[in-house]
C-alpha cells in the first residue's frame, strides 16, 4: 500500500526533526536554567510530560474514524515547524524574564515553553496507530513498525547532530533544518490527503455507478470511509 | 484488569529502560571525559536499538491474536528477562571495552540491550489493545504510561538511587527490579503449574547470579574506565565520591578527576607546583587590590585555599555545581579550611545561572579554572554571551581570569570581547580597564604571600631565593616571543588566532570541533 509506505517515511522524517529539536531545545534551556541535575531533570520531565499529554490528545482525536488523519498529521507537523522557527527566540525571551523564579516556578515555565510542540509531537503516534490498525487489524505490528520508523528517525538525527549538523549549523541552524523537515512532511501529508480525497471520490463515483446499474444494490460504504482517512491508495 | 496490567508493564518497562540509560550515560561520561559526541552516539545507539527491537517485536505479533491472551505474557516475560540481563551487563562491557578499544565498541552492547527493552512496548500493546476503532485511544494511554514510567525512572534513579548508592548497587537494583517484573508476568501467564514453577525458579536463579556476580562484574569499574590500557591488578582510586551530580575520583597521587576528566591536583604550594597554581597567585600581579572575588568551580579546593589568602581579600564567593566536592575537600587537611573560612561563601549552583540570579553582585575578580573546552556544555562558560554576563558583574577595573585549556577559539573570543586582555599560560585575563602583569606588584606579592602563616616561598635558603628571583622574572615574558607557559599580549593573541572563531551560545564551537577525542590514561 503506497500510503502506508509514505506514512512510514513521513513518520521517520518527523522523528528525525523531533529529536533535533529536543537536542537543541534542551541545550538552550540548560544554558538558561543551568546544567545542574535538578534543572536537567526538570527540562527532561517537562518534555516527557508534554509528550504524554500529546499522546492522550492524539488518542482522543483518533476515536472518530471519519477524521482525516493525513490532514491532521499535516497540521500537526506544520504547527511543530512554525513553533520551531520561533522557538529559540521564545525560549530566550521567556527564560531571561523568569530566571529568578523558584524551582517549582522554573518547572512550570519550562513545561509551558515546551508544551505546545511536545503536545503536537506526542499526538502523532496514537493518531497514526488508529489510522493504520483499521486496515492491518494488528496492533502489535502497527505499533512496532510506527515506533520503529519514528525512533529510527530519531536515532539518525542523534547521530547526524553530533556528526555534523550542530557543528555546521549551530542551534539556530539546526532548528531551521528541523522546521524545514516539518514543513516538508506537512506539505507532502497535505498532498497525500488531497490525493486520497480525489481517489475516494473517484471510487465512490464508480460504486455509485455500479449501484445504479444494479438498481440500488447497497453499496459498501467502506471505500468512502477508508478514503477519507487516507487508506484508499 | 488486562488493560491495567498493560499499563503497568508499559510503565515498568519505561522506568527500567530510562534508568538503564541514566546508568549508561554516567559510564560513557566517565569513560569519554564528558565528550559531547559520545553522548550523542550513546543516544543514537540507544534509539537505534529501541527502533530495531520494536520492529522485530512487531513482526512477532501474530495476526488475529486475541487481546488479553495470557500466552503473550510469556513472550513479554522472556524479552524482559533477556533485556534486564543485557542491561545489567552493559556497564561491565564498557569496562572490558575500555581496556582494549576505549568506549565506542560498548555502544553495540547498548544497542542490543536497548533492542530487547524496545521490544516490550509493541508486545505489550498487542497484548492489551484490541484491534478495533479505539486502538489509537488505548495506545495513547499505554504510551502515556510508558512515558510516565520513563519520567519516574529519571527522577528516582537520577535523583535518589545514584545519590545514595554506588553504580554497582544501582546496576544490581535495576536488574532485580526488572526480574521482579519478569516474575510477575510469568506468574500471570498461562503456564501450567509445574512449568510456571520452573520458570520462576529460573528467574530466581538469575537474580541470585546477578546478586553474587555484581561485585565481580562491576569491580573497579571507574578505574577500568579511566586507566584503560594502563590498568594494573592493584590499580585503585584513593577516593570515589558518587552523587546525583556526578562522580569524583582521586588517584593515589592526589589527582582529582571530575566525571572522568582531569580536574586538578591537591596542591597549594607555588614552590612545588604540580597543578599550575602559579596562575592563582598571578591574580595579585594583575589586580592592585582585589577585595571581592568570585570563583566558579571549586574542584580540589587548592585554588580556593590559595585565593582565600590573597592579601586584602574581604569576601570570597565560590559557586560549585557538584556538592560532592565539599565532601572531598572536607577530608583533605591541606584545603579543608576553605569550608570554615569566614571570608568564604560557597553556593551550590550552576555558575551561569547564579550570575543571572544575582545581577547586583559585583566583583573585583571573577576567576574560573574551567574544565576542558571540548567537554559537554563548556560553551555555557566560554561563550561571548557568558563573557558579557561576567562583564556586568565586574566592579570598575575588575578582572575576568579563566582557563581556556589552550583553545584558540576561546582565547580569541576573550580578546575580541574585552578591550584589554592578556594570556597567562593557558588562561586569559580580560578587563574593560587597562591592566598589566605588574612586576613590582608581583615581586611584593610573592614576598608577602603566606598560607596559614607559612610563607609561600621560603627565601631564607639560596635555593628559595633563586626560585623567588626566577619566578619574579616571569613578569618579563610579556616582552618575549610568546611561549605556551608565558605571558602574551592581546595584540599577539589576536594575531596568532586569526583563523579562530568567536564562541557563541549558538555555534558551540569548542564542543564540536572534533567528534571524537581519546585521552591518554593517567
Amino acid at each position: 500500500m503506497a500510503t502506508r509506505g509514505w506514512i512510514y517515511s513521513a513518520f521517520l522524517t518527523s522523528g528525525f526533526a523531533a529529536l533535533l529539536y529536543q537536542v537543541v531545545w534542551q541545550r538552550a534551556l540548560f544554558a538558561i536554567y543551568g546544567i545542574n541535575v535538578e534543572s536537567v531533570t526538570m527540562v527532561v520531565t517537562a518534555f516527557m510530560l508534554g509528550l504524554g499529554l500529546g499522546s492522550l490528545a492524539g488518542g482522543a482525536v483518533s476515536r472518530a474514524p471519519s477524521r482525516p488523519v493525513l490532514l491532521l498529521f499535516s497540521m500537526v507537523e506544520l504547527g511543530i515547524g512554525v513553533f520551531g522557527m520561533v522557538s529559540l527566540a521564545v525560549f530566550h525571551a521567556v527564560g531571561n524574564a523568569t530566571l529568578g523564579m523558584s524551582a517549582g516556578g522554573t518547572f512550570v515555565i519550562t513545561f509551558l515553553l515546551v508544551l505546545l510542540p511536545t503536545l503536537l509531537m506526542g499526538s502523532t503516534l496514537p493518531l497514526l496507530v488508529a489510522h493504520l490498525v483499521r486496515s492491518s487489524k494488528n496492533v502489535g505490528r502497527t505499533v512496532g513498525t510506527l515506533y520503529f520508523v519514528n525512533t529510527l528517525g530519531s536515532a539518525f538525527a542523534s547521530a547526524a547532530a553530533v556528526l555534523g549538523i550542530l557543528a555546521h549549523a549551530g542551534q539556530s541552524g539546526s532548528v531551521r533544518v528541523a522546521a524545514g523537515l516539518n514543513f516538508l512532511v506537512a506539505g507532502m501529508s497535505y498532498l497525500a490527503h488531497r490525493r486520497s480525497l480525489r481517489e475516494g471520490e473517484t471510487r465512490v463515483s464508480g460504486e455509485q455507478l455500479r449501484a445504479g446499474a444494479t438498481e440500488g444494490a447497497a453499496s459498501d460504504a467502506a471505500p468512502a470511509s477508508a478514503s477519507s482517512s487516507g487508506e484508499a491508495a | 484488569m488486562i488493560f491495567a496490567l498493560t499499563l503497568l508493564i508499559a510503565a515498568a518497562s519505561g522506568f527500567i529502560s530510562l534508568s538503564y540509560e541514566i546508568l549508561w550515560y554516567r559510564v560513557i561520561s566517565f569513560a569519554s571525559w564528558g565528550l559531547p559526541g559520545a553522548f550523542g552516539l550513546l543516544l543514537a545507539a540507544y534509539l537505534f536499538g529501541i527502533a530495531v527491537g520494536s520492529r522485530i517485536a512487531g513482526h512477532m505479533c501474530r495476526e488475529g491474536a486475541k487481546a488479553g491472551d495470557a500466552r503473550q505474557l510469556q513472550r513479554i516475560a522472556w524479552f524482559a528477562l533477556v533485556a534486564n540481563v543485557l542491561g545489567w551487563l552493559v556497564v561491565p562491557v564498557f569496562g572490558m571495552s575500555a581496556k582494549r578499544w576505549d568506549w565506542p565498541p560498548a555502544l553495540i552492547a547498548v544497542a542490543v540491550a536497548a533492542a530487547m527493552l524496545g521490544a516490550i512496548l509493541p508486545l505489550v500493546s498487542h497484548f492489551g489493545i484490541p484491534a478495533d476503532e479505539r486502538a489509537g485511544s488505548r495506545l495513547s494511554y499505554v504510551y502515556l504510561a510508558n512515558i510516565v514510567g520513563s519520567a519516574a525512572g529519571s527522577l528516582v534513579t537520577g535523583f535518589v538511587v545514584l545519590d545514595a548508592w554506588s553504580i554497582q548497587r544501582a546496576g544490581a537494583f535495576l536488574a532485580l527490579l526488572g526480574l521482579g517484573l519478569v516474575a510477575l508476568l510469568l506468574a500471570l501467564s498461562d503456564l501450567g503449574r509445574a512449568r510456571r514453577g520452573i520458570a520462576l525458579a529460573s528467574v530466581a536463579g538469575t537474580a541470585g547470579v546477578i546478586m553474587l556476580g555484581t561485585p565481580a562484574a562491576y569491580d573497579r569499574i571507574y578505574e577500568r574506565l579511566l586507566f584503560k590500557k594502563k590498568l594494573q591488578d592493584d590499580t585503585k582510586f584513593a577516593e570515589i565520591i558518587e552523587t546525583k551530580s556526578g562522580v569524583i575520583t582521586v588517584t593515589q597521587d592526589g589527582t582529582v578527576y571530575g566525571g572522568g576528566a582531569y580536574d586538578g591536583r591537591f596542591n597549594t604550594s607555588i614552590r612545588y607546583d604540580r597543578n599550575g597554581i602559579l596562575r592563582a597567585y598571578g591574580i595579585g600581579a594583575m589586580h592592585p587590590a582585589p577585595k571581592r572575588m568570585l570563583m566558579i568551580g571549586l574542584a580540589s579546593g587548592s585554588w580556593a585555599k590559595v585565593l582565600s589568602h590573597m592579601p586584602g581579600l574581604e569576601q570570597f564567593d565560590i559557586v560549585e555545581i557538584n556538592p560532592g566536592y565539599l565532601k572531598l575537600i572536607g577530608g583533605h587537611d591541606e584545603v579543608k579550611s576553605v569550608l570554615t573560612d569566614p571570608k568564604v561563601r560557597i553556593h551550590i549552583d550552576d555558575g551561569r545561572r547564579w550570575l543571572h540570579r544575582h545581577p547586583t553582585e559585583k566583583f573585583d575578580v571573577v576567576v574560573m579554572n574551567t574544565t576542558w573546552h571540548w567537554r559537554a556544555h563548556s560553551t555555557n562558560l566560554l561563550s561571548q554571551e557568558f563573557m558579557h554576563l561576567v562583564r556586568e558583574h565586574l566592579s570598575p577595573g575588575g578582572l575576568f581570569f579563566f582557563n581556556t585549556t589552550s583553545s584558540d577559539d576561546v582565547q580569541r573570543t576573550a580578546a575580541e570581547t574585552f578591550p584589554h586582555a592578556m594570556r597567562v599560560y593557558n588562561f586569559m585575563a580580560a578587563s574593560d580597564a587597562p591592566f598589566s602583569f605588574d612586576k613590582e606588584r608581583w615581586r611584593k606579592l610573592l614576598a608577602d604571600y603566606s598560607l596559614d602563616g607559612t610563607p609561600a616561598i621560603d627565601r631564607s635558603t639560596p635555593e628559595g631565593q633563586a626560585f623567588y628571583d626566577d619566578l619574579v622574572s616571569y613578569a618579563d615574558s610579556i616582552h618575549e616571543p610568546p611561549v605556551g607557559h608565558g605571558l602574551e599580549s592581546r595584540d599577539s593573541v589576536l594575531a596568532r588566532t586569526k583563523g579562530a572563531r568567536i564562541v557563541t551560545d549558538d555555534n558551540m564551537v569548542p564542543e564540536w570541533t572534533a567528534l571524537l577525542r581519546f585521552q591518554d590514561a593517567p
